[in-house]
């Protein structure tokens, strides 16, 4: 059925004020991070910058230990993402496969554990933690960045192995393939895609979790980026330059991350179940 | 042989002495901009490098985590030996039993460099001094002499003539005021500086009970919310920064404001000749002009004798008039002397910034020396301020008047109602 003129138009005038809508405040945000600071706080904001300096990615970059906070960031995103990867996988594959007494009573527990307020935990895990030696050390921070997006982790991927049909794990049971097998040979390829939510899922959680960063790390060289922001913006003025500058560079990564690695690494790892 | 034996004894020990590590002190602070950083560690090095047996290294923390990180850290062992404070937040770590009186040091340090007493009240209860002074803070008025000039006003006394000047001042291109009216801790603070110009600077009455509820409080209120009607529609969500970007925009022809005189110098173009300073008017003519003053300090958090010497040492050395100016420039304008001889120190005069806008931070001293703080006006503390100030109820009742549209009266009882129930 072919759309008439009136409703092609109507979507995308929609379609226009969705993109202005998520975009706007990225705009604001970017252009404002090259504005002086006299047109920032201007009562009449200019859509587009009058001015143009790059003093604030200076200010951010000179002044402040930004780069060791973005590498901190990293390291901690990266590795959070692969163990969470590497352990919810299993975990939801034996959740969707295998049969044990408890499985269904487990496997909605999990989820209560998502659902669990972290806060409450952070101050007997500090105590914990500092018994075991590992306070003030990044470590920390991935175990608890694992600990908090595993069940949500498996709970998703176990939606993904429901959507594989039923018939593709039939035929490898029936040329003799073990469950370690048809995990790694058959149904990985298959739920690449939920693979990919997952380590998105995770590497953002970790990215942007804030308390247990500001909480857990004492040292300055061993902050994140949102802990090592929040310090750099101060508490009774506020160096709007710099917050821009600092939101753009703490953004920038992620974007950067999914806009182009992300999409290879989904069109690779989807390559398998087309074949 | 004997004299060999001695000798050697001697040779040992003065090589071992020789060797001995320094006293190593770790100090927590929540200054975490980056310049503040950077001076302290500047400070931090000199001392370090006069005093080869001691080592002072620093650990910047954030205001918004250290209620909770530093009771977790001094539980678990792994805490700071000495770390700044305020006064809402000496009661929290004293209640663990880490902080040490340092009532004999302070005496000490009184008699050479004698603190401002709205410095040293906020600390001193329980028998004890619980932090040693070292910078203060207070809330002035800040005006703009040619707008002033333009409308043909002069500096307000009394609320009268303060809200007559908002009045002037509103225009199209301009709020009159600006003043905040959100549930945290800017507006606590402008309210209290309202309160404590209305005679309602106590919270409490001698018994400990609290006396929040009474007419001069019930003005407060009532005159607080005509300055919000004549403040810009977004007070409601307003921080420190706001209203300082208000002001240097232009936008807001007077604020309530800590001296963060180098945001207005760096954002708003810096015209030392324009910013006008004030005490917060009273309510009525000839009255003392009070402000909210935050006399910041340092605790001292552990019992071992060799860092307390070092302690002494270290805050010793941060108060002599050649390093004290140094270091309340980390911030220049923000941060004001708590001590006589550091009010005349050259190093705090020095400063270009300082030059450039002393008038201004004359009056602003001049001002902190009528500072006071909410639940620390009586020389007694009650513990359960800690919880009115931590959920910000003296800002709720603003919003209940401002937001809810409550009158001041029934804001102001129910407020007690809730303060009464926080300190349950």
């Amino acid at each position: 059925m072919k759309r008439s003129l009136a409703v092609n138009i109507l979507l995308a005038l929609t379609l226009l004020a969705l993109v202005i809508l998520v975009a706007l405040p990225f705009w604001w945000v970017i252009s404002g991070s090259f504005k002086l600071p006299q047109d920032i706080i201007a009562r009449k904001p200019t859509f587009f910058p009058h001015s143009f300096t790059l003093q604030h990615y200076v200010k951010l970059l000179a002044n402040s230990a930004y780069t060791t906070y973005v590498g901190n960031s990293l390291i901690v995103a990266t590795f959070s993402t692969l163990i969470t990867l590497a352990l919810a996988v299993p975990a939801s594959f034996a959740f969707f496969r295998l049969k044990f007494p408890g499985r269904r009573t487990l496997f909605r527990i999990i989820l209560l554990a998502y659902a669990f307020p972290s806060i409450v935990v952070l101050i007997p895990l500090f105590g914990m933690f500092t018994k075991l030696g590992i306070i003030d050390t990044l470590p920390s921070l991935v175990i608890v960045n694992v600990a908090f997006a595993l069940p949500f982790s498996i709970w998703m991927l176990r939606s993904f192995f429901a959507t594989v049909p039923k018939e593709i794990e039939e035929a490898a049971v029936m040329d003799g393939a073990p469950p370690t097998v048809i995990l790694r040979r058959v149904m990985l390829p298959l739920i690449a895609p939920g693979m990919a939510s997952v380590g998105i899922f995770a590497f953002i959680s970790s990215w942007t979790e804030y308390v247990f960063a500001s909480v857990l790390i004492i040292s300055d060289d061993k902050r994140t980026v949102p802990v090592g922001f929040a310090g750099i913006i101060g508490q009774y003025q506020i160096d709007w330059g710099l917050l821009l500058a600092g939101v753009v560079l703490a953004v920038a990564p992620v974007v950067i991350l999914f806009a182009f690695i992300g999409r290879w690494f989904v069109s690779g790892l989807t390559e398998g179940a087309v074949k | 042989m004997k004299r060999f034996a001695s000798m050697t004894l001697a040779a040992v020990l003065i090589s071992s002495a020789a060797y001995a590590a320094p006293v190593e002190l770790t100090l927590w602070h929540m200054e975490q901009p980056p310049q503040r950083v950077q001076r302290i560690q500047e400070m931090l090095d000199a001392f370090n490098d006069s005093h080869p047996d001691i080592s002072v290294s620093q650990e910047p923390q954030s205001w918004g985590e250290v209620y909770a990180k530093a009771p977790a850290a001094l539980a678990a062992g792994a805490g700071p030996d000495m770390i700044f404070t305020i006064p809402d937040f000496t009661p929290v770590l004293k209640d663990l039993g880490k902080v040490q009186s340092v009532a004999d040091f302070v005496e000490k340090l009184d008699s050479e460099h004698h603190f401002i007493p709205a410095t040293l009240e906020p600390y001193t209860y329980d028998d004890g001094v619980w932090a040693v002074p070292l910078y203060n803070m207070s809330m002035n008025m800040w005006y703009r002499k040619s707008e002033f000039e333009k409308a043909g006003i002069s500096v307000p006394e009394t609320w009268d003539d303060w809200l007559k000047a908002a009045e002037t001042l509103a225009t199209s291109e301009m709020y009159g005021i600006g003043v905040p009216a959100n549930k945290q801790l800017y507006t606590d603070q402008t309210i209290y500086s309202v309160m404590a110009n209305g005679g309602a600077s106590e919270l409490y009455n001698e018994d400990g009970t609290l006396r929040f509820d009474n007419p001069e409080t019930v003005a407060a209120y009532d005159f607080y919310s005509k300055l919000v009607a004549l403040s810009p529609p977004d007070v409601n969500s307003w921080t420190w920064g706001e209203a300082e970007a208000c002001f240097t925009s232009k936008s807001c022809g007077m604020i309530m404001q800590f001296s963060v005189i180098s945001t207005y110098d760096t954002q708003g173009g810096g015209a030392p000749e324009d910013l006008g300073i004030a005490a917060i008017p009273t309510k009525n003519a000839g009255g003392e002009h009070n402000t909210i003053a935050y006399p910041n300090g340092v605790m001292l958090l552990t019992d071992d004798k060799a860092k307390t010497e070092a302690f002494e040492t270290f805050v010793s050395w941060l108060l002599e008039p050649e390093n004290y100016g140094k270091f309340l420039n980390m911030e220049p304008g923000l941060f004001m002397p708590v001590t006589e001889d550091g009010a005349k120190a050259e190093s705090f005069w020095s400063d270009p910034m300082v030059e450039k806008y002393k008038p201004q931070i004359e009056t602003a001293i001049a001002n902190s020396k009528n500072g006071k703080l909410f639940g620390f006006t009586s020389g007694r503390i009650f513990p359960s301020i800690a919880a009115i100030s931590a959920q910000n109820l003296l800002a709720a009742t603003v919003q209940d008047v401002t937001v809810s549209g409550d009158s001041a009266a029934d804001a102001v009882a129910a407020g007690q109602k809730t303060m009464e129930e926080a300190a349950e």
